[in-house]
């Protein structure tokens, strides 16, 4: 395993209280494989991406139990200094939403993609030059040559997320974490970056954690599948299962409500109500009060339940 | 109900003329949905803010049960705005957070017809009714609701004066899955129910081809292809449409993307190519799209392609 997320619990520490974004996460990604960390606005997933990086908002985001190793290497106690040097951008980087707030408009992009490489010792001189060159051929950037010295606003929004790509994957980190990385792209360029990242895991075999609240965009690139609901994975699972056979009804709901392209449905089956406040959370199961299956039951804590081969759901109708 | 004829937009910047829309063509039929669909930057935003009367066409007619929105009076265009109101993407930025929600929906009233506070009163619980929302929301602020909640809200306004025509500018994008439904499912029960006209912008193609009777495609300010939703997207003839839908990921992991299906990006409106717009994507591009520009063909189906048969 190149990760491995044991009882991962990060709060934020805000004036209206303490936000349990992160509640109890266990999840792991093998070499090669990608999985698919999937939920809405708020289910705690984009801040479990940033915990593996140690890149909580400073003051207030804390790792408050749990633990997460890399390679068998415990990254929740390790020291900052350790952590900048040897994991952040070396061996494990993230690819964020918008490109262009991850680059930096002052600057041009061969600086930018050159950074990481420098800071870790990858490469100097001649050979960083050689070697940026050859990350932004690696994402398709043309004539990448002749455009080190053009910054982030020369090029378009899909060359711009490839830089971003190319920033990512320069130190041939272990594992990628992708935040939403084709969100704020058109269709027609979502399906290249895609491509991409598909063709970027066959050349380095990174693992990938892709967050995504597009379930078109986790069946198309992940290999597995854990489904976020108000800070817990209510559902894990291999992709198949979890879209011809999901069992948690939160992963029913989901996959009921969105509209599928050659399907002309009168209604769609919309999910009452709306996310728990995860400051003040509801015991027991979190979705229990929008649950159509909702039992006396629920007020505890459901029990996670092995389906089949890694397939597993909490939730104590399959219990 | 509304017809847009030959409608362009041009603007004129520093870098030269933006062609944003050029001669664009489409009818909306009373009582329908027709969507407007295309990437970022391809002029369907501006194609509403037009029918808003936010922007003025450089050429073209748009025309609103037959009367022409560029001749009309100003008393004929004040009740052209009555009868089109829109509702926009975000939710947090189309409602002043410094106004209580009942003051937000009164706003067009009062600027129309004001009829009296307590008729006010009584037309602003009536339309938070409808969408769903308890009467005692009108004394809150907006913050104090969640996005699909204030986008209720939004609608309620638009509702406010009994409009004939909404303007859908992306209406459900910036909301949750699991929201998404419940904020469609209403927009469709407030359409069939007060028998309204819808425009809806979107980019979600299969949001679109379950909400739209009719659709247009959009590449670059110019339609690649339009007609009845259900032929479009069971027969699309413009290889833009082909792409466009091959590109969709789908919620089905044994579905297979066509990565080549468009390659390159959506060139530069300040410097369209020559042609069909689309030809430096076009998989299918032969020597005369580079030169001639393609009329659109067949109807009600029509496709602007030289390589569809008419």
């Amino acid at each position: 395993m190149v990760l491995q997320v044991e009882n991962l619990h990060t709060h934020l520490h805000l004036k209206r209280g303490i936000l349990r974004a992160v509640d109890g996460v266990s999840l792991s990604v093998g070499e090669g494989e990608t999985l698919g960390l999937v939920g809405e606005s708020g289910s705690g997933k984009t801040l479990t991406g940033l915990s593996l990086l140690r890149l909580l908002p400073k003051g207030s985001g804390r790792i408050v139990e749990g633990s997460i190793r890399l390679d068998g290497q415990e990254l929740t106690t390790l020291p900052e200094a350790a952590m900048a040097q040897t994991i952040r951008g070396r061996r494990i980087a993230m690819i964020m939403q918008d490109p262009m707030t991850s680059l930096n408009p002052v600057f041009s992009i061969g600086d930018q993609v050159s950074n990481p490489l420098r800071n870790h010792n990858i490469a100097q001189g001649a050979a960083l030059r050689s070697k940026v060159v050859e990350v932004l051929t690696q994402v398709r950037i043309p004539s990448a040559e002749k455009r080190l010295g053009d910054y982030p606003h020369q090029f378009s929004g899909g060359q711009r997320q490839r830089i971003v790509a190319a920033m990512a994957i320069g130190c041939t980190p272990r594992l990628l974490v992708a935040d939403e990385p084709t969100t704020a792209l058109d269709v027609t360029i979502q399906v290249q970056i895609i491509a991409l990242l598909r063709q970027i895991q066959a050349d380095t075999g990174t693992g990938i954690i892709l967050i995504t609240h597009d379930l078109g965009v986790a069946a198309s690139l992940c290999h597995r599948i854990a489904v976020m609901y108000a800070g817990r994975i209510v559902e894990t699972g291999p992709v198949r299962r979890i879209y011809k056979s999901p069992s948690h009804p939160y992963t029913q709901a989901l996959l009921a409500a969105i509209p599928r392209l050659g399907e002309k449905r009168s209604r769609l089956q919309a999910i009452p109500g709306q996310p728990p406040s995860l400051i003040d959370p509801p015991t027991g199961c979190r979705f229990a009060p929008r649950c159509p299956a909702r039992m006396e039951k629920c007020a505890e804590q459901p029990p996670i339940v092995q389906l089949a081969d890694g397939h597993e759901a909490a939730c104590w109708k399959l219990a | 109900m509304l017809a847009l004829q030959n409608v362009t937009k041009h603007y004129k910047t520093r870098r030269g003329t933006v062609r944003a829309v050029e001669g664009v063509s489409f009818e909306v039929r009373p009582k329908s949905t027709l969507a407007l669909v295309g990437e970022s930057g391809c002029g369907k935003t501006t194609i509403a803010k037009m029918i808003l009367q936010l922007e003025r066409p450089t050429a073209g007619a748009i025309a609103f049960e037959g009367a022409n929105t560029a001749t009309m009076n100003a008393a004929a265009l004040k009740q052209y705005r009555r009868q089109v109101m829109a509702v926009f993407q975000d939710p947090y930025a189309s409602l002043n957070p410094r106004l209580r929600v009942g003051t937000i929906i009164a706003e067009p009233l009062l600027a129309h017809e004001n009829p009296g506070r307590a008729a006010v009163e009584k037309r602003v619980a009536d339309v938070l009714d409808i969408v769903g929302l308890p009467a005692t929301a009108a004394r809150l602020y907006p913050h104090e609701f969640s996005g699909g909640q204030r986008q209720r809200i939004a609608i309620a306004r638009a509702l406010a004066l009994r409009p004939r025509l909404m303007v859908l500018d992306e209406p459900v994008s910036a909301l949750d899955v699991s929201i998404r439904a419940q904020v469609l499912n209403l927009l469709a029960d407030i359409q069939q129910e007060f028998g309204l006209t819808y425009l809806i912008i979107a980019h979600d193609l299969a949001l679109v081809e379950h909400f739209s009777d009719d659709v247009a495609v959009i590449y670059l300010g110019r339609v690649a292809e339009a007609g009845p939703t259900a032929e479009v997207f069971a027969q699309p003839r413009h290889p833009y449409t082909q792409a466009l839908l091959a590109a969709v990921p789908q919620p089905d992991p044994d579905h297979v993307l066509n990565e080549a299906a468009a390659a390159g990006e959506i060139a530069s409106a300040l410097d369209p190519p020559s042609g069909c717009r689309f030809h430096p994507r076009c998989p299918l591009a032969i020597e005369r799209c580079r030169s001639e520009t393609p009329e659109p063909r067949g109807t009600p189906h029509q496709a602007a392609c030289h390589l569809v048969e008419a």
